[in-house]
């Protein structure tokens, strides 16, 4: 292929996917009212190749969300419903005795983790333990179960819900399985203009069809296309530091976990309520999600203001505020406004 | 290949650019260091010039100090400052970038230019920012050659224009700014009103002091008994002066040796009576080739000195040659506007050249008494400090008394004519016996 065409070619799937990604919005806004942001950084952690935690109170959505993006992208799509006796390995899978001509003998039955999306709703009411189960699955996209090692299928995209009331009963994620998500993706309450276009939406007798956007065939591949296309975005060098300079900013001042390096920027209310900052998969989101929003202001370069635009959902779950922030109602996304301020002052 | 080498062209071409700008901003910031650096060095020298010109001693070493310090630190600010605003390449790619929101193209085309691992996405970036190529043309980027700091470079050369303008038409007319005015050279003075004081020895005399040999011998003890009981901060606050001074009548182009000596007649009222009829001496008072008496550092050592000069000496100023300092105006002092004068009341000064009172002035009696007047009742009491020696050449008993000439200076531009003394409300019951003082 000729330099031109190849421009040109890179043109088209830079240009296709921004024109997918918008697609793909639309339909999952056919049923989804309002949440435009939630949306679009749940895209763009598909696309990124990461996993996304949404936190709600009941009734906002999440499930519907996930449900109708699994029915537009085409994918194989599971739901696991996460209670207290949920075990792990009715999430992964279990080995169970079948017989076969007389014999008896033990097979693999795959659990619900085996699917494209899978759906893990109010992941916080599972004990530790299962949860956990997830960990491997996410991170290296496959199941180990009874020393046999099952891969998983890509694209993978684990979704998994919060939900931040009633919480007696409820186990708090672990720092390690926070720290696998990409993005939390916050989904408040709908306007008053919203909630008269859902109530009018879904109270009717026609439900709105999900057209899917790929054919079943093709729909993993192309995804999987967008996704290799996504990380061939360049980053200039000062702008990777940039993102670290800012991961490095959510992280306090304690010479017990940072060592004797301090970091370049010091806000102060990191040091005051921040117990753990952002670990470098935190970076690693910045990059991607920028990546990502390059892509859909078709630019083959990150700019500082994707990096900007994707803080708050790529470090807001990875800090762990400490009992001071608590007791003076300061919210992760607080000091992440306040560092992203501090890190874009410092670059200007 | 063809593909490949205009990607190339067009990549030098954005990287051309870049430099361009590059070019610029460093350019800008040269100029500004440059400009604010020579903008602070010739304000300072010039209001250091204005200070020389206009100001005491004193006042001028502090001024030049403050403004000299201000003009290094200020240069060295500036100097920062340029060396902060230079750019390096990825800097003015940056820049570039910034003004010409393009979302950091030209940052990430510099900074992977070098580099081999490109992305296949690399020409779809290099085309792209080559469309935007006129968004980021230097002129764009930067549209300034010429720094602001420009107009501050050209502020402070006015500024010192103009005060070399005024100083020279100053000279041209004849005034000597610093010191105030001419006088004439010819004091008389009490000596329990002088504040007397070591001179600086390095210094040459510049007053004539004529008295009693008891006058001077007590004129000695007071020197003497005051250089004793100085400190070395008044002596370090003298030198202060000396230099200044000093250095004042270099910028001003003032001759440092040549200003004639103040004939100064000193008298004693607490001891013998000194009415000017006893212990004066016939000395002509302007005979300026007489030899002074140099009191040196309190009057220790005297030496005679010609000084050939007949310039009319400021009144007022330090004069910086000497060694002693007169204060009349100390309680107890005799009327200064007679003593100061060493004159006897001019009645020339009546006669309607506004040089003096008009009224009150005691030949009347029916012209005591009046509405009083709107302005403020203050102390008449002034303040005048002259720098003397005392002479060898003292009168001596039975010579006849020292009468100064009649010195008429005329009024300079700084001065302004006497103002008629204010009227005081008086009782009824006072006046007559007022009027009987006055008709006595």
């Amino acid at each position: 292929m000729s330099e031109a065409l190849a421009i040109a070619a890179e043109r088209v799937t830079i240009a296709d996917f921004a024109r997918v990604f918008r697609r793909i919005q639309g339909e999952v806004h056919k049923v989804i009212v309002g949440h435009e942001q939630a949306v679009e950084q749940l895209l763009s952690a598909l696309f990124a190749g990461g996993h996304v935690l949404i936190e709600g109170v009941p009734g906002t959505g999440k499930t519907t969300l996930v449900k109708v993006l699994g029915l537009a992208l085409n994918l194989s799509f599971n739901r696991i419903q996460f209670t207290v006796d949920l075990m792990p390995a009715d999430i992964t899978g279990t080995r169970v005795i079948l017989s076969a001509d007389g014999r008896r003998e033990f097979s693999f039955q795959p659990g619900p983790i085996f699917a494209h999306l899978l759906l893990g709703d109010e992941i916080n009411r599972a004990t530790p333990k299962t949860q956990s189960a997830l960990l491997e699955a996410m991170a290296e996209l496959q199941v180990t179960v009874g020393g046999t090692t099952y891969p998983l299928a890509p694209p993978y995209f684990v979704m998994a819900t919060l939900n931040p009331i009633e919480m007696e009963g409820t186990y708090p994620l672990p720092e390690a399985q926070l720290d696998r998500f990409l993005f939390k993706v916050q989904l408040g309450y709908p306007g008053e203009k919203e909630l008269v276009r859902i109530v009018s939406s879904t109270t009717g007798p026609e439900q709105a069809g999900i057209e899917p956007v790929f054919a079943a065939s093709e729909a993993a591949e192309r995804i999987e296309e967008l996704k290799r296309l996504v990380r061939e975005v360049m980053v200039a060098p000062p702008i990777e530091q940039y993102a670290a300079r800012m991961v490095r900013a959510t992280q306090p001042d304690n010479v017990r976990i940072l060592g004797n390096e301090r970091s370049a920027i010091v806000v102060d209310a990191v040091n005051r309520y921040v117990s753990f900052g952002a670990s470098p998969r935190g970076a690693q989101a910045l990059i991607l999600g920028a990546k990502v929003r390059a892509m859909l202001d078709a630019r083959a370069n990150i700019a500082y203001d994707d990096i900007d635009g994707v803080a708050a959902a790529a470090l807001e779950h990875r800090l762990m505020l400490n009992y001071a922030a608590h007791s003076d109602n300061v919210g992760a996304g607080d000091i992440v406004e306040q560092v992203v301020k501090a890190v874009r002052a410092a670059r200007e | 290949m063809a593909e490949a080498s205009r990607d190339e062209q067009k990549l030098w071409l954005i990287l051309f650019q870049i430099k361009a700008i590059r070019a610029r901003l460093n350019s800008l910031a040269v100029q500004r260091g440059l400009f604010w650096t020579l903008a602070l060095g010739i304000g300072a020298a010039a209001g250091i010039v204005g200070a020389a010109l206009t100001l005491g001693p004193l006042s001028f070493l502090t001024i030049a100090i403050i403004l000299g310090t201000a003009a290094i630190l200020g240069s060295c600010i500036a100097a920062r400052s340029a060396w902060q605003m230079r750019a390096s390449p990825a800097r003015a790619a940056a820049i570039a970038d910034s003004r010409a929101d393009l979302k950091g193209r030209l940052a990430t085309v510099h900074s992977l230019a070098p580099t081999d691992h490109r992305s296949f996405l690399w020409p779809y970036l290099i085309e792209d920012t080559y469309g935007a190529r006129e968004s980021f043309e230097p002129s764009r980027v930067e549209p300034r050659w010429l720094s602001r700091s420009f107009w501050a470079l050209l502020g402070a050369i006015l500024l010192a224009v103009l005060l070399f303008e005024g100083a020279l038409a100053d000279r041209t007319r004849g005034v000597v700014v610093a010191g105030g005015g001419v006088a004439p050279g010819a004091v008389t003075a009490d000596i329990n009103n002088l504040d007397i004081r070591p001179a600086d020895p390095s210094l040459s005399p510049n007053a004539e002091i004529y008295a009693d040999p008891a006058t001077l011998k007590r004129l000695q003890d007071r020197i003497a008994q005051q250089n004793a009981a100085n400190g070395s901060l008044s002596k370090l606050v003298d030198k202060a002066r000396s230099f200044a001074d000093a250095i004042q009548n270099d910028i001003a182009g003032r001759p440092r040796d040549n200003q004639p000596p103040v004939q100064m007649r000193l008298t004693d009222k607490s001891g013998k009576p000194d009415d000017g009829s006893t212990g004066a001496q016939g000395k002509p008072p302007n005979a300026n080739a007489q030899a002074n008496a140099h009191s040196s550092g309190g009057g220790a050592t005297k030496d005679n000195q010609g000084n050939g000069q007949n310039q009319t000496p400021p009144v007022g100023s330090a004069a910086p040659n000497s060694g002693l300092a007169a204060n009349p105006g100390k309680p107890g002092s005799q009327n200064p506007a007679d003593t100061q004068n060493g004159q006897p009341p001019d009645t020339s000064l009546a006669d309607g050249e506004g040089q003096g009172s008009d009224h009150g002035s005691g030949s009347d009696p029916s012209s005591l008494f009046g509405e009083p007047s709107a302005q403020q009742l203050g102390a008449d009491n002034f303040k005048i400090a002259i720098d003397a020696v005392p002479s060898t050449e003292a009168s001596g008993p039975g010579s006849p008394g020292y009468l100064p000439p009649k010195v008429r200076a005329p009024i300079n531009t700084t001065q302004y004519p006497d103002e008629p003394l204010a009227r005081a409300s008086i009782p009824e019951a006072d006046q007559t016996t007022i009027k009987r003082v006055f008709e006595r």
